[in-house]
C-alpha cells in the first residue's frame, strides 16, 4: 500500500503515552563528549531547520529596497511597509477568509462522512461491505494527478470551475480518513453499542450520542491535518479557482511572486498565512506530534 | 447541488429501521431476527452512501477515466476520439517526455535516500528525550507543515543571486550564479527544498518505531561490549526495516508526483532541467488543452506507482522469509 495507512491507531495507545514518558527520562548511553556532540548536531539542525522561518519573517518587516546579505538579516530597521503594501494592495483578506471557508468546511464534512462510513464498515453487517471498503483503499494507487483531469472536465461541463461546491466536494472523497476512522471504530467494544440497541435508541442517535464522543480523540487527530492539508492545498485551487476573489491564499501568495512582488511583500504574504498554521502548532502540538506518531498521518 | 449529501438523503430510508417494534405484538423469532439484520444493513448502507458516492464520483470515475483517456484525443468541448497507442508513441517520440521522465528520476533517486538518511539519523539522535530534545523535535517537524507555497517563496530568495547560498559562494570566489538557474544545480537544489521539508514527518514515525524496541536486548547488546554501530546494524537497523520500507515507498511516489515546488521555484527551467512529469502533465492539459496527451502522462505516473509498489512488495515479501 503505497499511502500512509500503516498502522491502526488502537492498539498504539499505550506506545503514544511511552512516547511522552520516555521523553522526561534523563539522557542514558554516551560518554560527556558523545553527548556534547550529539546536542551539537541536533542544535545545528535545528539552527538550519528554522533559519528560512527567521529569514522570511525578519524580512517581512524589512523595507522593499533591502537585500543585502547578511545585513538583511540584523534585527533592526524594522517597519510594517510590506504589510501595508500587502494588505492594502492585493485581496489578501479575500484569499484568507477563502483559505478558512475551503479549509473549514472541508473538515466537517470530511469528519462527519468519514465517520459514518468508518463506523458503517466498522461495526454494520451490509451486503458489498468488503468489497466496497477495499475498492476505496484500492484508490491510494492511482496518483491524484491522473484524475485531475477528467474531475477538471467533468465539473466544467456541470458548471462548478470557481464554485465553492466544485473546490470542495471532490476533496471530501478521503481514503484515509475513513481508513483510520474504521480502525479506531474496530476497537471499541461491541457492547456499547448492543447496549444502545437494546435501550431502543435509533441509528442515528446512537451514531451522534455514541459513537461521535467516543471517537474524539482521532476525530481531533484526524481535523488537524484535514485541515492542514487544504490550508496548505496548492494544485486544486489553482486549477479550480479561476477567479481572483475565489483563489485561496496559496493561489495567492503564489501569484505575488508570479507578479515578481519585492520579497519583503511575498514574505509578508507569506508570513501571514503560515501564522494560522504556526499558532495551532504551538497550542496543540500534542495532535500533529503523536498523530503521526501513531496513525502514520501525512503532514 | 448540495453541499450535504448526508443530509439530504437521510429522510427516505426511515422506513425499514421502524419494522420491528411496530410488529412487536406478533413475536415471531426468526422474522425478529431478520428484521434487525435487515435494519442493520439499511442503516449501514445508509451510513456508507455518502462516501461512497462521492468516491464514485470523485475518485472512481475519474481514477478509470483518466486512465482511458491516455488512449483518446480530448480537448475541452470536443468528444473523445478513440486514437489507440497514438499519445504513447507521440510521448515516446518527444525529447521534452523523456526529459521530464529522467528529471523526475534523478529528482527521487536524490531525494529520498537523503531525506531517508537525514530522518534516520535524526531519530536515533532524538529518540533518548529531554526537555531540550523535545523542544528540538517540535522545530524539526515545523517545515512538514509548512505549505510548499511558503516554503517555495523563502528558498526562492535563499537560492537567488544576492541570497544566502551565492553570498557563500563569492566569498570562496565561486561566483555569485543562483542554483535555480543552474542546469545541473538546480536538481539539488530543489532536493534540499524538499528533504526539508519532509525529513521531520519521517523522523517522527522512525521515533515511534524506535519506542517500540526492547531496551533489554541493547543493554545486552552493550554489556557484551559490542559498539553503537555493531548495535545500529545488527539490532537497530533490522528493527526499523519496516518502517523504513514504509517510508522509502510513499517518500518515493511523492517524489515522483513533485509539482508545486517546481512549478513556484524554476517553472521548469532553466531550460526544461527541473520539468518533471506532473508540471508536464500540468501544462499539456491546462496551458495547451491537450487532455489526452496530458492523461497518457497520467497513464505513465500510475505505470511508475504501480512499479515502485510492485518492488516493495516484493522486497518485503523476501523479508518476511
Amino acid at each position: 500500500m503505497t499511502h500512509p495507512v500503516h498502522q491502526p491507531p488502537q492498539p498504539r495507545v499505550t506506545s503514544r503515552r511511552r512516547l511522552r514518558l520516555d521523553t522526561g527520562t534523563p539522557d542514558a548511553g554516551g560518554s560527556r563528549l558523545g553527548r556534547a556532540v550529539r546536542l551539537g548536531t541536533l542544535a545545528l539542525m535545528a539552527v538550519l531547520t528554522f533559519f528560512p522561518f527567521y529569514a522570511m519573517v525578519l524580512i517581512s518587516f524589512k523595507p522593499a529596497g533591502a537585500v543585502d546579505f547578511p545585513g538583511i538579516l540584523a534585527p533592526w530597521n524594522l517597519e510594517l511597509s510590506a504589510y501595508q503594501r500587502v494588505l492594502g494592495g492585493s485581496d489578501l483578506i479575500r484569499w484568507f477568509i477563502n483559505s478558512v471557508i475551503y479549509s473549514l468546511v472541508s473538515v466537517v464534512l470530511v469528519l462527519l462522512l468519514a465517520t459514518l462510513a468508518g463506523y458503517a464498515f466498522a461495526k454494520k453487517r451490509f451486503p458489498g461491505r468488503s468489497g466496497l471498503f477495499w475498492s476505496f483503499l484500492a484508490m491510494v494507487m492511482v496518483p491524484y494527478h491522473v484524475t485531475l483531469i477528467p474531475t477538471f472536465a467533468m465539473l466544467s461541463q456541470l458548471h462548478g470551475v470557481s464554485t465553492w461546491w466544485g473546490l470542495i466536494l471532490p476533496t471530501i472523497a478521503n481514503a484515509q480518513a475513513v481508513f483510520l476512522m474504521r480502525q479506531f471504530i474496530l476497537g471499541i467494544p461491541d457492547d456499547l453499542f448492543e447496549a444502545a440497541r437494546i435501550d431502543g435508541a435509533s441509528e442515528l442517535r446512537t451514531f451522534f450520542t455514541l459513537v461521535v464522543p467516543l471517537c474524539r480523540p482521532i476525530l481531533a487527530t484526524l481535523g488537524v491535518f484535514v485541515f492542514l492539508w487544504h490550508w496548505n492545498d496548492f494544485l486544486w485551487p489553482l486549477i479550480m479557482a479561476r477567479k481572483t476573489d475565489m483563489w485561496t491564499l496559496t493561489v495567492g501568495v503564489s501569484s505575488l511572486q508570479e507578479q515578481a512582488a519585492p520579497f519583503n511583500v511575498v514574505f509578508a504574504g507569506a508570513t501571514l498565512s503560515l501564522a494560522p498554521v504556526f499558532i495551532a502548532y504551538l497550542f496543540a502540538q500534542r495532535h500533529f506530534v503523536e498523530g503521526v506518531a501513531s496513525t502514520g498521518i501525512k503532514g | 447541488m448540495s453541499a450535504h449529501p448526508a443530509l439530504s438523503e437521510a429522510p427516505p430510508r426511515g422506513e425499514p429501521s421502524a419494522v420491528p417494534r411496530p410488529d412487536g405484538p406478533s413475536p415471531v423469532r426468526p422474522r425478529r431476527l431478520l428484521s434487525h439484520r435487515r435494519r442493520e444493513a439499511y442503516a449501514g448502507l445508509l451510513f456508507v452512501l455518502p462516501m461512497a458516492l462521492l468516491f464514485i464520483i470523485f475518485r472512481f470515475g475519474p481514477s478509470l477515466a483518466g486512465l482511458l483517456l491516455g488512449f483518446f484525443d480530448y480537448y475541452p468541448g470536443d468528444t473523445p476520439e478513440f486514437v489507440g497507442v497514438e499519445n504513447f508513441k507521440r510521448l515516446a517520440e518527444d525529447p521534452n517526455f523523456w526529459t521530464a521522465l529522467k528529471v523526475t528520476l534523478i529528482f527521487g533517486f536524490l531525494s529520498v535516500p537523503t531525506g531517508l538518511a537525514i530522518s534516520t539519523v535524526m531519530a536515533l539522535l532524538v529518540r533518548r528525550g529531554s526537555r531540550t530534545v523535545n523542544f528540538f523535535r517540535s522545530v524539526y517537524f515545523l517545515p512538514v507543515i509548512t505549505s510548499l507555497v511558503v516554503a517555495a517563496a523563502v528558498f526562492g530568495w535563499f537560492f537567488s543571486t544576492g541570497g544566502p547560498v551565492s553570498s557563500v559562494q563569492s566569498a570562496l570566489g565561486l561566483g555569485d550564479a543562483s542554483w535555480l538557474r543552474s542546469e545541473t544545480l538546480v536538481i539539488l537544489a530543489l532536493v534540499v527544498v524538499n528533504v526539508w521539508t519532509r525529513y521531520g514527518y519521517g523522523m517522527l514515525i522512525l521515533l515511534a518505531r524506535l519506542q517500540d524496541q526492547p531496551r533489554e536486548l541493547e543493554d545486552a547488546m552493550r554489556t557484551d561490549g559490542a559498539s553503537s554501530m555493531q548495535r545500529f546494524r545488527h539490532l537497530t537497523l533490522p528493527h526499523l526495516r519496516p518502517a523504513l520500507f514504509f517510508l522509502a515507498v510513499i517518500e518515493t511516489t511523492a517524489s515522483f508526483q513533485i509539482f508545486d515546488l517546481v512549478y513556484l521555484m524554476t517553472g521548469g527551467g532553466p531550460a526544461r532541467a527541473s520539468h518533471t512529469l506532473v508540471l508536464d502533465l500540468y501544462e499539456r492539459g491546462f496551458r495547451n488543452l491537450e487532455f489526452g496527451m496530458a492523461s497518457a502522462i497520467g497513464g505513465v505516473l500510475f505505470v511508475l506507482t504501480l512499479v515502485v509498489a510492485g518492488i516493495q512488495h516484493f522486497m518485503l515479501g523476501r523479508d518476511r522469509t
